[in-house]
């Protein structure tokens, strides 16, 4: 029952957290809903990161790259986004959060994400904010450069902390903050620059690969990056692929030694109770009675070994989430209740399996022994 | 309704062979209550292991109501044990797992699932003649050794058996209750016209029997 639990607890965490990165991958990227982001060619690694690990940068290039990437042969459409990374003032101001300027005419990377749909164009002082500033709600309010703005929609969470951890108003209202913020007593100025945004995102048509549209992006416009979002994250999937299948080839391994030991586990059993098995026999239990009871006890033992052995990966999933999450730098989202319960019965269905193929044999010997030489061996 | 011929059975330990049972006759007819007395080692458990159906002779045959219990399938075989023959161990046989009651009705969870019988309210009847029916709820090492026997003898009465073999079933009692147990068994043997057959190396309790068998390596013989 112990090697089923290692076993079960094993496979389910691991099973889990590839589950969660594939997922969350996914779903970020679907997100993101843009195939490729356009940035300063010099800010390509601080780009990545942002997009990855979320870390709050701030890049900027001329306001007229947007219209040069709208006319690239493949591209569908474009949005164009303004960061902003705000400064800490005293009490009142939130410092070091990236604020997204945004193009509401334009946008299909932001808004479609709200949990709950906006009907309304936003205000000046209002703002969306990502799922990951968990501080904070619809109605609340908060402060930026000496502005209250109020929280009128979240996003739902998407695994890139990029979006999860940034906040959002339509770039006008940027604009107008920093604006003010020049004219506010104390407050230190946000350093805005003029006619600049940070990235342009592009969506391109269905029908040409998104790595072609980057090398015409390139090869059109000078000093841009064209980052192929796919790309990014495949490079990280890879990564992690190689990470978790050798988590899993020792899985593996762990359970065919599990296999075994629960075998001799049974067969120790067993032979304990030949004398039981014995009397059952002399009683008029069938041999086919007395195998159902063997696989019986078995696969209940081995199922309660996996249910632990699950609740036990569980925990240790739950308590070195934060590990997990910042030891692999990815997103990472928490699959699905539904695709836990697929986690959870595959790993039961393994655990039922090994606990019945293991006790098989011991099984079959039992069920040949003539009862009296049962009986007796047992005494 | 027991013919046994010729029956034999060997064992092999290291070089030596040991006839266990040499060519044993016996016919027991319905009804009958009979002893074999013999000292230890003389092949009393084997045979009745042999007649009972728990091991396979090396030659000769069993027959119980005309069948060769040797020649049906273990399905069969299985089967005849349920509904036939119980038996009555040398030693403790209990499942130590289980409590009196559940031990005494063992046998029931082999019987198909639509008999009409309340066994439970026989098991209880039968622990009550046995005499440890407060202990019905007590698991079996918290009962003594006597105890313990008594309620496997309850046990080898709840499937109705027609034949009961009963190895020194009661090796580990004192005489009171062993008289009890004897008397019991005739009650039954009368009753119900339940076959015994009683292992025994009690003269005292052969002499009680209507016919008499000593065995002495491996060979059967009835006495006068
Ligand atoms: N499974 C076995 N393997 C080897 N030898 C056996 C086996 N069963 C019985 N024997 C031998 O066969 C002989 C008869 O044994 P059995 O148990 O039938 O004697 P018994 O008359 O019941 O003795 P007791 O009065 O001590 O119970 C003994 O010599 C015993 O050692
Ligand atoms: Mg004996």
């Amino acid at each position: 029952m112990l090697s089923v639990m290692v076993v079960a607890a094993t496979l389910f965490s691991v099973t889990t957290v590839m589950d969660s990165v594939e997922t969350s991958i996914e779903k970020g990227t679907a997100r993101l809903g843009a195939d490729i982001m356009v940035v300063p060619a010099e800010a390509e690694a601080q780009a990545k990161t942002a997009l990855l690990a979320g870390e709050p940068s701030t890049f900027y290039m001329d306001r007229s790259i947007e219209d040069k990437v709208r006319k690239v042969k493949g591209v569908k459409a474009v949005a164009s986004q303004v960061f902003l990374k705000t400064a800490q003032y005293k009490c009142c101001s939130v410092g070091n959060m990236l604020l997204i300027g945004f193009d509401p005419k334009h946008d299909f990377t932001i808004m479609p994400w709200l949990s709950k749909e906006l009907t309304r164009p936003l205000g000046t002082d209002e703002i969306i904010m990502g799922r990951g500033l968990t501080a904070y709600n619809v109605g609340s309010k908060i402060k930026f450069y000496g502005k209250y703005f109020e929280v009128v929609g979240m996003l739902e969470e998407t695994g890139m902390k990029f979006i999860d951890n940034s906040v959002f108003m339509p770039y006008a209202a940027m604009k107008k903050l920093a604006e003010e913020s020049k004219h506010k007593k104390g407050v230190k100025a946000a350093n805005l620059p003029i006619d600049k945004i940070s990235t342009v995102l592009v969506q391109v048509e269905p029908e040409i690969s998104p790595q072609r549209v980057a090398i015409f992006i390139e090869h059109d416009i000078p000093g841009v990056k064209a980052i192929v979002s796919e790309q990014v994250i495949s490079s990280v999937r890879k990564q992690l692929f190689v990470l978790l299948r050798s988590i899993l080839s020792i899985s593996i391994i762990l359970w065919i030694m599990a296999l075994l030991l629960i075998g001799v586990v049974f067969s120790m059993i067993v032979n304990e109770r030949q004398r039981e098995i014995g009397l059952l026999r002399a009683m008029g239990a069938k041999k086919s009675n007395i195998f159902r009871l063997i696989m019986t006890e078995a696969s209940i033992l081995s199922i309660m070994g996996g249910i632990v052995g699950i609740v036990l990966g569980g925990a240790f999933l739950y308590a070195f989430k934060g590990f997990i999450r910042s030891s692999l730098n990815i997103p990472y989202l928490w699959p699905s209740a539904a695709e836990y319960a697929v986690l959870v019965a595959g790993c039961l269905l393994l655990s039922f399996l090994t606990g019945a193929v293991a006790a098989l044999w011991p099984a079959i010997r039992s069920m040949r022994m003539e009862p009296y030489e049962a009986i007796r061996r047992g005494e | 309704m027991i013919e046994v011929k010729e029956l034999t059975k060997t064992y092999k330990v290291g070089s030596d062979i040991i006839k266990a049972v040499d060519h044993v006759n016996l016919e027991v007819k319905k009804g009958e209550f009979i002893s074999i007395l013999g000292h230890s080692g003389s092949g009393k458990t084997t045979l009745l292991s042999l007649i009972g159906g728990l091991t396979k002779p090396d030659s000769g045959t069993v027959r119980i109501d005309g069948t060769d219990i040797w020649s049906i399938s273990d399905n069969d075989l299985s089967e005849l044990r349920n509904r036939k023959i119980n038996f009555i161990y040398q030693f403790a046989s209990l499942i130590p797992t289980l409590n009196i009651i559940e031990n005494v009705l063992v046998p029931t969870a082999f019987r198909p699932k639509d008999e009409p019988i309340n066994y439970y309210e026989f098991a209880m009847e039968l622990l009550d003649i046995v005499g440890i029916k407060d202990k019905a709820r007590s698991y079996p090492a918290h009962l003594s050794g006597g105890q313990q026997r008594r309620a496997a003898i309850a046990r080898a009465f709840i499937n109705n058996p027609e034949i009961i073999l009963a190895d020194e079933p009661t090796g580990d009692l004192d005489e009171e209750t062993e008289a009890e147990i004897m008397d019991l068994f005739k009650r039954m043997n009368k009753a119900k016209g339940i076959t015994f057959i009683i292992v025994t190396h009690s003269s005292d309790l052969a002499r009680q029997t209507e016919k008499r068998y000593r065995m002495a390596n491996g060979i059967l013989k009835e006495e006068a």
